[in-house]
């Protein structure tokens, strides 16, 4: 059995961190780093990672587990206005990524007022891309539920975060943590702290459902096995973008044009078939600049047969 | 300050208590608020925000924030208001240019062939500023939904009328209302410390 890990130190001796996941059999998820931090998600046999835990600390880090690790997650916002940014929004991300999430933060265009707020199509085809959406609306509990519209069409799962706990909404989203509203401060007292422990948690529990979900009809291949090919991939090399491979639970973002590189990438061998063949590839709603890889279940690869 | 707060949702009236305050003190303008009345009902939607200010704002003269001296042909100042700071050495290069103006330590600035009675008379900031600032911070805690405002301005008190629907008259006589009420309340506190 695999667990994932996080090793959180500086960049000393850092290659030989990089070489004992790779004699252990296991796979690096996501490394970044900033100056001499080095933040290394791994996934490791489960028999080694006292072994593990004995090198990251010799060599001056510690580990912690990442219940959040290969996911992407979208934390958004009903504007970017400075009414709703950046507090809370930033902090529940940042929980986010403590937990091993990739986030992003997302204002709607007009996701603001009681009778006003809209979303476009765009929008929710964007938020679809990722694993999970965290939607934080505001403080006053007639506006949270006149604004379920927001997201009772997103196909992703919802977690709902509030300030009064809303009524009739429970069939609209996945999960609901009221109790932070809209506010001017970061999250740093103990209460606060609590709270963004509740909203991690609920995230957790929701991807643990969804990954239960997938586990009954698997993927033809996992996402970090596509990660390792794509590594290798010249122009994501180059890529200058932080993280330009992120995992998803059922594939990738890539983070090149689709237009450019979509040849290539379909042609690349994975246990004898072609990419392109065990995935849909297609370009990112965002913009081209990313494309999106969605591994075929093993159901659908057989109907494809 | 006081801050009183009415309305049908007991989350959202704590809430933007909490919210009043951390933005009026982001703002700078905690120290001059007195009193805050606050009326939020989201079911209209219609919030009303009534704030007295400590004192009627008025305009802020060079020699309000500095102490001057001529030595010579230049003038000397030194800054006993930092607050002002910013606002000092723009009026002055705005009158003297760049050139002529010196500013030797933080708070000590040198002005070649200054004069002392016209930068002493000098306006650096007007009564209006103040009230603006107040007022862009009530605005900045009204819900950003709620677009249609209305502003009621009267010597020391300031009372803003949000809204998402059409500013009606049924609204803005709402709004007065609250506005007479603390006037009135104002008059009689005022009427009272003076006996």
């Amino acid at each position: 059995m695999y667990e994932v890990l996080m090793y959180d130190g500086g960049i000393y001796r850092s290659n030989e961190l990089l070489e004992m996941i790779e004699d252990v059999g296991g796979v690096v998820l996501q490394k970044t780093r900033s100056a001499q931090m080095f933040t290394v998600t791994m996934s490791i046999p489960g028999e080694d990672r006292e072994a593990m835990e004995r090198m990251c600390t010799s060599i001056g880090g510690m580990v912690r587990n990442v219940p959040l690790a290969g996911t992407e997650i979208a934390v958004i916002g009903p504007t970017l206005g400075r009414h709703h940014m950046p507090h809370p929004v930033c902090d529940i991300a940042e929980a986010l990524r403590e937990a091993g999430a990739i986030t992003v933060v997302m204002g709607l265009a007009r996701g603001r007022g009681k009778a006003t707020s809209q979303i476009s199509m765009e929008e929710m085809d964007i938020i679809n891309e990722y694993d999970a959406a965290v939607f934080m609306l505001g403080n006053f509990k007639s506006c949270v539920e006149a604004k379920k519209h927001l997201f009772e069409k997103i196909k992703v799962p919802v977690i709902l975060v509030s300030g009064p706990r809303p009524d009739g909404l429970d069939e609209c989203c996945e999960a609901i943590v009221h109790g932070v509203g809209r506010r001017t401060e970061r999250m740093r007292t103990p209460e606060d702290m609590k709270k963004l422990e509740e909203i991690s948690e609920s995230v957790e529990k929701v991807i643990k459902e969804k990954k239960m979900a997938i586990d009954e009809d698997p993927l033809f291949v996992h996402p970090a096995e596509i990660k390792q090919l794509l590594e290798e991939y010249e122009p994501l090399k180059e890529c200058l973008r932080p993280a330009p491979i992120v995992m998803h639970l059922d594939g990738l973002r890539v983070k090149v044009s689709k237009k450019d590189n979509i040849e290539n990438i379909s042609e690349m061998n994975v246990y004898g078939k072609k990419l392109g063949e065990i995935a849909k590839i297609s370009e990112s709603r965002i913009n081209d600049s990313s494309m999106l890889i969605r591994i075929m279940t093993r159901s659908e690869m057989e109907d494809s047969v | 300050m006081y801050i009183e707060v009415t309305g049908t949702d007991i989350y959202g009236n704590d809430a933007y208590k909490e919210l009043f305050k951390g933005i009026i003190s982001d703002s700078g303008t905690a120290g001059s608020i007195e009193k805050v009345k606050m009326s939020m009902d989201p079911s209209t939607p219609l919030f009303i925000i009534s704030v007295i200010m400590k004192s009627k704002p008025e305009s802020k003269r060079m020699i309000d924030a500095v102490s001057i001296r001529t030595e010579g042909k230049d003038v000397h100042l030194t800054i006993t208001d930092e607050n002002y700071a910013p606002q000092i050495t723009s009026a002055l290069w705005r009158m003297y240019g760049r050139d002529k103006v010196e500013q030797q330590t933080r708070f000590d600035v040198k002005i070649e062939n200054g004069d002392e009675d016209r930068i002493s008379e000098t306006e650096i900031a007007s009564g209006d500023d103040a009230k603006q600032e107040v007022i862009g911070a009530m605005w900045r805690i009204l819900p950003e939904g709620i677009k249609a405002r209305y502003n009621i301005s009267e010597g020391r008190i300031i009372t803003i009328a949000a809204t998402e629907e059409i500013m009606t008259q049924p609204l803005k006589d709402k709004a007065q209302k609250m506005h007479n009420e603390v006037k009135d309340n104002l008059s009689a506190q005022e009427a009272e410390e003076n006996v």
